[in-house]
């Protein structure tokens, strides 16, 4: 079972943001349909853009989503979303960390140091940013023709660099527009409906998009940054606290049984995290 | 108890450009109003096809722009962001944004929605609205949108046409 923690938590890990590193890094140099680019292109660009946005479906698509890029993280997946045993025991149970943004960490400086320092030891921190790949291989998913590559440049400047290959790239505001506690506590949390926490929550949602910039900024390149991960992380760990507390409901009967395409998943086959083997620790101790 | 949703007025071709000013009548004593728990202002019509942006919204400030501090004092009363798609990304046709705005609602046999439909965003305003009611004689009488382009680079950023006046906005109170 993956043990999901916060990226604070996992940096005082001895080996936590290593591994995470180890097993995104490696991902990163897949370029087939395990491999980072081809995850980051279902959200976004090259299109079809399968991502659930201003619908009921954006809390249980994006659940769907992050389990099975967490089992490509852990090594666990195979062509056509199909699990297997571990390609690498030693990243076999590496757990998608959140990001809580709503911390006096994060209101202090904003990108976590792990997710922010562009080299660790003399290589480029895979969680810093992405390269985006380009289509030169017949193997190749989920990567951009070069005309794409001018079409993003021309609609949304600054989103990816100017180099060749182009990197993703962050412009954050400071760290005090970052959400606060007492909106999730006071407003998100106390939602009594699931569409209207489904709306509450995909506020505060957006709110981060916009704040972290660059990539981050517009749905189509938005997946490509390393943090997007651990930011739909936090949502998806807001969701399961929702789910529960007192005010937490499921989705109407007429969404349970909606695919939540490209993903062979159901809505309701999300809505327990333990069938989907992860978990949410409030502290690991090591 | 919800207020009649108002269209935007100004807009890009206003004397104020894309900020927009809406008359919203909402008074302290009628009928107990002011002992409300929560208000939301709910706006709909919310386009997502193109750039992402935000929505600062002010009550009873015409005067308020890009510019003006977001505080108490300046009727600030909070904002949303909206995540946008970046324009097409398609043939011509591909992002008909015409034809999303014709079906709203979800098809009969998939159950999908059309993915660029305009949404629906949702502002708590409970405490600046209560802070206004409670000053002497106080009632709601306009709000003021001021639309912020998200350009990827922040240095980018600025008044963003076309939006604001497109929204219908309404308010809802709680007891």
């Amino acid at each position: 079972m993956a043990v999901r923690q916060s990226i604070r938590g996992l940096e005082r890990q001895t080996d936590g943001i290593t591994l995470l590193r180890r097993a995104v890094g490696r991902m990163q140099s897949l370029s087939d349909d395990r491999g980072f680019d081809f995850f980051a292109a279902l959200h976004g660009l090259a299109l079809p853009q399968w991502c659930e946005h201003g619908t009921e479906l954006f809390l249980p698509w994006h659940r769907a989503y992050l389990y099975y890029y967490e089992l490509a993280l852990q090594s666990r997946l195979a062509p056509g979303f199909v699990v297997q045993a571990p390609a690498d025991p030693t990243i076999a149970d590496v757990g998608l960390p959140w990001w809580d943004w709503t911390s006096e960490g994060s209101h202090a400086d904003g990108i976590p140091e792990s997710y922010d320092v562009a080299v660790v030891g003399g290589a480029q921190n895979p969680l810093a940013a992405s390269t985006i790949g380009v289509g030169t291989s017949p193997l190749s998913h989920g990567v951009w023709s070069l005309p794409l590559f001018g079409a993003v440049r021309a609609q949304l400047p600054g989103a990816v660099t100017d180099s060749d290959p182009a990197r993703t790239r962050r412009d954050p505001d400071v760290p005090g527009e970052l959400p606060q506690a007492s909106t999730i506590e006071d407003i998100v949390l106390q939602q009594n409906t699931f569409a209207s926490f489904t709306m509450s929550v995909e506020q505060v949602h957006d709110d981060v998009h916009g704040w972290v910039g660059g990539s981050m900024s517009a749905v189509p390149t938005s997946a490509y940054d390393p943090i997007f991960w651990s930011h739909h992380c936090m949502i998806d760990r807001l969701w399961y606290l929702w789910q529960l507390s007192a005010l937490g409901m499921d989705p109407p009967p007429q969404l349970l049984d909606r695919v939540l395409a490209p993903f062979p998943m159901t809505v309701r086959q999300t809505l327990d995290i333990a069938t989907l083997n992860y978990d949410y620790a409030v502290e690991v101790i090591a | 108890m919800a207020k009649k949703p108002a269209k935007g007025k100004g807009g890009s071709g206003g004397d104020d450009g894309p900020i927009v000013h809406l008359p919203l009548a909402f008074t302290a004593g009628e009928q107990g109003e002011s002992t409300f728990k929560r208000a939301d202002l709910i706006f709909e019509n919310v386009p997502h096809n193109a750039g992402s942006y935000e929505i600062r919204v002010f009550l009873n400030n015409k005067k308020a722009h890009e510019g003006t501090k977001r505080t108490g004092r300046n009727g600030y009363a909070g904002r949303f962001r909206v995540f946008g798609h970046g324009g097409c990304f398609g043939a011509e046709g591909h992002c008909d944004t015409a034809l999303a705005e014709r079906m709203p609602a979800p098809d009969a046999l998939t159950g999908r929605r059309h993915p660029l439909a305009p949404y629906t965003r949702m502002l708590t305003v409970t405490k600046p609205l209560q802070k206004l009611l409670e000053k002497k004689k106080g009632q709601l009488e306009s709000l003021t949108l001021v639309p912020i382009a998200h350009a990827p680079l922040r240095a980018e950023r600025g008044l963003l046409a076309g939006v604001a006046d497109r929204l219908k906005v309404s308010l809802r109170t709680y007891r």
